[in-house]
């Protein structure tokens, strides 16, 4: 046996097996519900309390040696004083904290009542573990009623949608991945075309026509076609056009209006408005 | 078994480490890979079927927190898995420098070859403005290799697995 071609040969044979197993998730495509996403559901549902926990470890590790630094130039107040300081600065850190997140949830409060949609809000946990790609890690998954698909929101505009889910965590691609896309138009000319990222960063307007008046300034608002994101939420606003370049669309780059690196909380359309069933009929 | 559950406990730890640490660091470069220099630790120093699986099942795991394709990341890991077995078996020493070189181009191949396999070759004429951070993400984690090998085969003498791998 261990003579054997096959023996010999284990390591290659077994890599090239799951070379071929790797391509073919990948030309056909995970869907949420099939066996092949349990493990990748599992694996989530496994990291992101862990990933939590070093979210909150590494900001307070950061808090500590913010009060640390700050400790080093009171000097000479006893050590009664500066353990009091500490408590006072922690718990004023931590007050000014709950202030903000209850600002945000605040905000996201506002903006589903206007949206006039079911939704639910939700932590981020963590970013894209390679940073190849850009999504973000949510401390929401199927319990809290959330399904892959659904739309991803913030009170400035639009974040993405959820691609993979587990009962207690999903992550969401964000519209400035080159992977993502949504049907969108300009709010002054009607120009329509689609939102998509780029590789190298950055959000540009595709399939716009080069006859279409749009301008640098102009504001992209979703169309509510794709059946995801509902109508009228902000994109973006155009940063640049390019009329001189080959071929039938304009070049259009979009400044987007969610700072993707600074969310803290989302919202996720649960159940869409009414009237996005009839954006189609626009 | 064991030496399963020692890489899957350093997985689930880098992969949190990883994920979390942008939220700290935005410039996501200087967080090494973790994850790689995992698979070439396997490569170099585990010759095997189970560890070939256990370097897909890593990069299976990544794919579940990073990436919109799944198996782009499994893909990736068997082949830096591959790479490091063969130089392994080629070389009459893997030692921790040849381990941070094999690091070093593996961030590198594994990163293009993500974005090749996901938007087609082509797409890599647009990855002119990744290059650099890319290069910065391979020296840094080249240069947190060793660290990691020495972490990983103190581990694996606390849990009695061999540290260096069988000549064939």
């Amino acid at each position: 046996m261990r003579g054997s071609f096959l023996w010999r040969n284990r390591v290659l044979l077994t890599s090239g097996a799951l070379l071929i197993i790797s391509l073919h998730l990948i030309s056909t495509g995970v869907h949420p519900g099939d066996l092949a996403a349990r493990p990748e559901s599992a694996f989530l549902e496994i990291v992101s309390p862990v990933d939590a926990a070093f979210t909150r470890l590494t900001e307070g590790a950061s808090s500590i040696a913010k009060d640390y630094l700050d400790l080093l130039h009171v000097r000479e107040e006893n050590a009664r004083l500066r353990i009091e300081l500490a408590r006072v600065k922690s718990d004023r850190a931590r007050l000014a904290e709950l202030e903000v997140e209850n600002r945000h949830l605040g905000e996201l409060l506002e903006l589903k009542d206007v949206l006039g949609a079911k939704a639910v809000a939700a932590n981020v946990i963590g970013s894209d573990a390679t940073g190849l790609s850009r999504t973000l890690i949510l401390a929401s998954g199927s319990s809290d009623g959330l399904r892959a698909g659904m739309a991803v929101l913030a009170n400035q505009g639009v974040v993405g949608k959820i691609i993979a889910i587990s009962p207690h965590a999903s992550r969401v691609l964000l519209i400035d991945d080159h992977n993502s896309a949504l049907d969108g138009f300009d709010q002054r000319s009607r120009a329509r075309g689609i939102v998509a990222g780029l590789v190298d960063d950055g959000l540009i307007l595709k399939y716009a026509d080069r006859s279409q008046d749009i301008r640098i300034g102009d504001t992209i608002v979703t169309s509510g076609l794709d059946g995801i994101f509902p109508r009228g939420l902000l994109v973006g606003t155009i940063k640049s056009v390019h009329r001189g370049g080959p071929g039938l669309f304009l070049g259009v780059r979009i400044d987007p209006a969610v700072d993707f690196g600074q969310l803290e909380q989302v919202l996720i359309v649960t159940q869409p408005p009414p009237h996005l069933d009839d954006a189609g009929k626009d | 078994m064991r030496l399963v559950l020692l890489f899957a406990a350093f997985t689930v730890l880098g992969l949190a480490f990883e994920s979390a640490i942008p939220h700290l660091v935005s410039f996501h470069a200087l967080i090494p890979n973790l994850i790689i220099i995992l698979v070439v630790d396997l490569g170099l120093r585990h010759h095997g079927a189970a560890p070939a699986m256990l370097a897909f099942a890593m990069g299976y795991a990544t794919d579940a927190l990073a990436g919109s394709h799944p198996g782009l990341n499994a893909f990736m890991m068997t082949m830096v898995f591959i790479v490091s077995y063969e130089i392994s078996t080629r070389l009459m020493v893997a030692n921790a420098m040849v381990g941070a070189m094999v690091v070093f181009f593996g961030v590198i191949a594994s990163a293009l070859g993500t974005v090749a396999l996901a938007d087609g070759f082509s797409a890599l004429s647009d990855t002119g403005s990744m290059l650099g951070g890319l290069t910065i993400e391979a020296g840094v984690s080249a240069i947190a290799a060793p660290f990691i090998f020495s972490m990983l085969a103190a581990s694996k003498r606390m849990a009695g697995l061999p540290v260096r791998a069988k000549r064939e």
